[in-house]
């Protein structure tokens, strides 16, 4: 990349300072006073995560951990149908039962809540109907959890059963008796985008791929449990310790289902034992706790067991793609045309936003100018699918790779050259208008080439052995966002008082991926400190600044900026204080080292610490404010469906693979993964470099083994760790992690996103190397051993691939390969 | 995580006091070893004993010796990891620690033990669920219900045997020690199981596996085990064969034993494949197709859970065999 690399240099110093950076790496520009202060920054050191000792000595506090006095034990009792109306509810013998303290219902909980504001569709508990196997249907508080399971069997409850729809296809054809009465055929919603003019530019094309793609249901597979302690205060309040990612959009929902002012409630993020978008909203725990602990004037808890949370779900949802890919002669893209049915499951959380996602960020990596794309949200009677990391994009991105391939594979081109000629450039627009700043995604792909050892090994490996190429991107942090308002998106602060301690209060939340640690890095990199030197207070809706939290890959960014606005803020205050102390104009003074001195003669000055209690005696307090908004041209189009897609910044991933496949069991092993993303700047390497093999565990794992099976009655086979498959260490492969860094002109210190973008690579890595491998395409996922063996033999039985592609799947135009050829 | 239910646990420090306790419960009492099955089928409601005897303090059931010339003496208590790992099973009966090694990851290894491995619990996808799914699905046979979901005419239960050590301990003719208050028998491991997912095994409500012995004439057999399953720990099988059998110097086969597990409702020798190969030369090249033949005869599982077809698993049996056997000459060649 072009773009300078101040912070790279600077570094090297051994963070000496003292080198001017005319700071390229950051827009808007600032100011001069800025720029010249910035010459005392210097490059973020990476550290390890504040909290990883205790993490690892078992020290931090989970929701589970939290005691207080008096506290009951709650159970939900659960829909044993998968869709049925209830006709009535006893709780009479429950509640007879000595220990039990409260019960409620349906009747109790009669107000709608949802994470979207276009799908407000849950209760805490079913009023009318249930709409899942599992549903929650009413809860007990009792002294014990073994009271309170007593009490749940002896509820009784009358079910009228209804029919039930359990695939995409069954829930369209439905003609009564929808899930949710206001969504005809249940279809959550569709959408219809066209982009340029698809079908000229198809006719323009010298060889067209076509397939369809099934993707199954997985689910994030976070270690701990979903948990909530809830607390009724007098003045109808509410306090509740939760495990989540998004504390305000918990806070939102709960009010709204209690029906009292969002100030009422306040949430307290525990430490989070994983997420990955799995606890990004409102969950009927969340609620009936509250209601709970308001009825029985006692604090509540909620523990999910593991067949709790893949009741739960919200992880990824089944889908089927229909996708077709035209290149021209040239090997350029001349249109995509997407159709892409989700099957969302009993409610909409944030299916909206996924189906989106699936289409728009189809035109983010490579040059779309021809774009068609049908997307349908379907319901079915099935647990609520959510988000998941890689949101929304991991099956469409599957496809669009997978068919890149398929027709690099046509037109006799290598397919990473393919790539290459689709590449977008940096500072543009998409034709779905989605904002290109930094695109270190060249340079990914390039580092991967060269590390594979690509050209030696594409389609010359021996039998059996195979390397596949695949690319992904992600948003680093959506321009839009769900809670609608115009506050800013992120807003720090940070504080001190007469001891001098620094604290940073955010509302974004630690939920283990180091949120608290970037934000500790980049203020002290700007004040002269240590990342430990900052205690970080974040999450808790009554004492931080407003956030919408650790989702979309968006706090390094967002809230980094906002800690960066506020900590030169600071800087600046401590340097006009310290300045008249001292007797030296402002701007000859540098923050290092924990201290404030003038630059050229490090012997005048103080320490750190002591110049905050300077400042601290004169105003008794001491308070400075930064925030984040997403600039107004990185906000998208105007269409409909046009704020779902818009990131202020996207990180970027290219991966090969190399695999091993036995021809006679169908068995893949993953040898070895080479992979390159663009975090525009790394601020904590080690941290990156763990979120992109993580983003790659989790991509194996769908692609390999991971899926969720039901009974033809709705009952999921596998809600276990045992019977879901996430893969073992052992079965992780090597994984060779390269860091690109782009510099992103807005990002703080030029970073931008790693924790998801590296995910979607993988899976069209892997397709792709089977067909290296053994010459076979399979679109379906997961790539089981049987499926594997399957196509081998369609394969190897003379059914010719040929044949049957061409007349299925893919129409060549066989006069233009010949002239190509 | 669901709560245990209550019960009297029981902590006896001799075999005679908790075969008393037996006696006295008959099947109100549960044995409880390493209590890696057992405890997750407390919490999943499927095991409700009023008593549960926990044999850890007993130190009858700790014997472990493996002086090949008086055969394998193993207590019950004897860990997997111990099977896994002893340098002596090792080398002596490598199918055994092979088989060991398969079993789940480190630590449950540690914690689980021979005697709970050997009388595992039948375990199917219909079985092995909270009291919320059994319900939904009208429980089954084997469980406060009448239909079996995997055959539904069925008169018999299909839950599967999804033990790893006992086809390797079936292909080295082990014996069983099997004591009651008034005395002990022994019983070939070949005829301990019964081909019923609910009535399992011949293991007597007031009887303790106190013991498993292997004889000195199969110790230095070469031997491999072959797990089928969906990741590489952490994962019962979906099928697993294990060999055991000696070559001579110019490859003729003897003593050769086919053990199958986690096909049907027990684990069951391939005997047809041990008459056919006696005496027979590896470098035959018809034996491949004949050994896929016999073992895929034999193993006929049906869908009871795990996400791989049968067809496929009794295709993977039938390899696992063949390969089982071509590995008898790896020790030929270390031999040489």
């Amino acid at each position: 990349m072009i773009v300078p690399r101040d912070f790279d240099e600077a570094g090297q110093h051994g963070g000496a300072g003292g080198r001017s950076s005319a700071n390229g790496s950051r827009e808007p520009k600032p100011s001069d006073e800025h720029q010249a202060s910035n010459a005392t920054d210097s490059r973020p050191s990476g550290t390890d995560l504040l909290d990883s000792k205790d993490r690892a000595r078992g020290r931090v506090s989970y929701v589970d951990d939290v005691r207080l006095p008096d506290l009951l034990h709650a159970k939900f009792l659960r829909s044993p149908y998968a869709h049925a109306r209830i006709v009535s509810i006893d709780t009479s013998a429950a509640a007879a039962i000595s220990g039990v303290k409260a019960i409620i219902t349906g009747k109790d909980t009669p107000r709608r809540y949802g994470v979207l504001p276009v799908g407000h569709d849950e209760t805490a508990l079913a009023t009318d109907k249930v709409r899942y196997l599992g549903q929650e249907v009413a809860a007990v508080a009792a002294t014990s959890p073994r009271v309170a399971t007593a009490a749940i069997r002896a509820i009784r409850v009358e079910y009228e059963e209804l029919p039930a729809y359990f695939t995409i296809c069954e829930a369209r054809e439905a003609n009564e008796h929808w899930i949710h009465a206001d969504r005809p055929r249940n279809i959550e919603k569709e959408y219809h985008h066209v982009f340029g003019d698809p079908d000229a530019a198809f006719r323009s094309a010298v060889v067209i791929v076509e397939d369809e793609f099934k993707h199954p249901r997985v689910t994030h597979a976070a270690l701990e449990p979903h948990g909530t302690v809830a607390v009724h205060e007098p003045g109808e309040r509410y306090t509740l310790w939760t495990s989540t990612q998004t504390p305000r959009h918990v806070q939102q929902g709960v009010a709204r289902a209690l029906e009292v002012e969002e100030s009422a409630v306040r949430v307290i993020p525990c430490a989070v034992g994983g997420a990955f978008g799995g606890k990004s909203e409102t969950f009927p725990a969340d609620v009936a706790a509250a209601i709970l602990a308001q009825r029985s004037g006692r604090p509540v808890r909620f523990s999910l067991s593991r067949e709790e949370v893949f009741l739960l779900h919200r992880g990824r949802p089944e889908s089927e793609i229909r996708m077709r890919v035209g290149l021209t002669r040239e090997g350029k893209i001349a249109a995509v045309a997407c159709e892409s049915h989700q099957d969302g499951g009993a409610f909409c959380s944030y299916g909206v936003v996924t189906i989106l996602y699936s289409g728009a960020l189809l035109c983010a990596l490579y040059d779309v100018q021809h774009m068609r794309f049908d997307g349908y949200r379907i319901l079915t009677n099935k647990p609520a699918c959510g988000p998941m990391r890689g949101h929304g994009t991991i099956g469409a991105r599957h496809a669009f790779e997978v068919l890149l391939d398929r027709a690099a594979a046509a037109l006799g081109l290598d397919p990473i050259d393919v790539r290459r000629r689709n590449f977008l450039q940096e500072n543009s627009r998409t034709v779905n208008d989605l904002r290109v700043t930094s695109y270190g995604f060249p340079e990914c792909v390039e580092k991967v080439e060269a590390a594979s050892k690509w050209k030696e090994k594409h389609g010359r490996l021996p039998s059996g052995r195979g390397v596949g190429f695949g690319a992904s991107h992600y948003v680093s942090g959506a321009s839009n966002s769900i809670i609608r308002g115009t506050f800013p998106h992120s807003t720090v602060s940070l504080q001190t008082e007469r001891s001098g301690e620094l604290t940073l209060l955010t509302g974004a939340s630690e939920i283990g991926q180091g949120s608290d640690t970037v934000l500790a890095i980049i203020v002290s990199s700007v004040l002269g400190l240590e990342p430990s030197d900052i205690r970080v207070v974040s999450g808790d809706t009554a004492l931080t600044p407003n956030d919408l939290g650790s989702y979309s890959s968006r706090v390094t960014f967002m809230t980094g900026n906002a800690a960066l606005e506020a900590a030169e803020k600071l800087r600046d205050k401590i340097r006009a204080r310290v300045a008249r102390r001292v007797g030296v104009a402002a701007t000859q003074l540098v923050l290092r080292d924990r201290r404030v001195c003038v630059e050229d003669d490090p012997q005048r000055g103080m320490g750190f610490v002591d110049s905050l209690k300077l400042l601290v005696e004169e105003e008794n307090s001491l308070t400075t404010t930064g925030s984040y908004r997403p600039p107004p041209a990185a906000q998208g189009g105007k269409f409909p469906g046009a704020g779902v897609g818009p990131g202020v910044s996207y990180s970027y991933s290219a991966q090969v693979v190399e695999i091993e496949v036995n021809r006679e069991t169908g068995e893949i092993k993953v040898l070895q993964v080479w992979a390159a993303h663009d975090c525009g700047k790394a601020l904590n390497e080690v941290a990156v470099r763990g979120q992109v093999e993580g983003s790659i565990w989790m991509g194996v794992g769908q692609a390999l083994c991971e899926e969720q099976r039901f009974s033809r009655q709705g009952l999921l086979f596998n809600p276990g760790l045992l019977e879901y498959k996430v893969p073992t260490t052992l079965d992780t492969p090597p994984i060779d992690v390269f860091l690109v860094e782009s510099a992103d002109p807005e990002g703080p210190f030029g970073a931008k996103e790693a924790g998801e973008g590296s995910l979607g690579a993988v899976l069209p890595a892997l397709t792709n190397a089977v067909y290296d491998a053994v010459g076979v395409w399979i679109p379906d996922l997961p790539l089981t051993p049987e499926r594997v063996l399957a196509a081998i033999r369609r394969k190897e039985s003379g059914e010719a691939v040929a044949a049957e592609t061409d007349s299925e799947a893919t129409s060549i135009l066989s006069d233009a390969i010949k002239t190509v050829n | 995580m669901n709560a245990l239910p209550s019960f009297d646990l029981h902590r006896p420090t001799d075999l005679l006091t908790a075969l008393t306790l037996l006696d006295q419960h008959r099947s109100d009492a549960k044995l409880i070893a390493g209590g890696t099955d057992f405890v997750v089928n407390l919490r999943h409601g499927l095991e409700t004993p009023g008593h549960v005897v926990a044999l850890s303090s007993i130190p009858e059931l700790n014997v472990f010796d493996a002086d090949s010339k008086s055969g394998l003496r193993l207590g019950a208590l004897t860990t997997v990891d111990t099977l896994a790992t002893d340098p002596r099973i090792r080398s002596a009966y490598p199918v055994l620690s092979e088989a060991a090694a398969s079993v789940s990851g480190p630590t449950l290894r540690r914690m689980g033990t021979l005697g709970g491995n050997l009388c595992l619990d039948t375990r199917c996808q219909w079985y092995n669920q909270s009291p919320l799914w059994r319900e939904a699905c009208g429980f089954c046979l084997k469980k406060e219900g009448t239909v079996c979901h995997v055959a539904p005419g069925s008169e018999l239960c299909w839950a599967v045997y999804s033990g790893d050590i006992a086809p390797a301990l079936l292909t080295l003719d082990a014996e069983l020690v099997l004591q009651h208050a008034r005395g002990e028998r022994r019983v070939p491991l070949s005829k301990f199981y019964f081909e019923d997912g609910l009535r399992k095994y011949d293991l007597g409500v007031n009887e303790i596996l106190t013991e498993v012995r292997v004889p000195a004439s199969r110790a230095g057999l070469a031997g491999s085990y072959h797990k089928l399953r969906s990741r590489a720990a952490v994962d019962y099988p979906l099928a697993g064969v294990a060999v055991s059998g000696r070559v001579t110097g110019t490859g003729t086969l003897s003593e050769v034993a086919i053990g199958v597990t986690a096909i049907g409702p027990c684990p069951m020798l391939v005997r047809e494949a041990t008459r056919f190969l006696e005496g027979k030369n590896l470098a035959d090249e018809r034996l491949a197709e004949v050994v896929v033949e016999m073992a895929r005869r034999t193993a006929n599982p049906l869908h009871t859970g795990g996400g791989l077809s049968p067809a496929y698993r009794r295709l993977r049996v039938g390899l696992f065999a063949r390969d089982g056997v071509r590995a008898l000459t790896d020790k030929l060649d270390a031999d040489v």
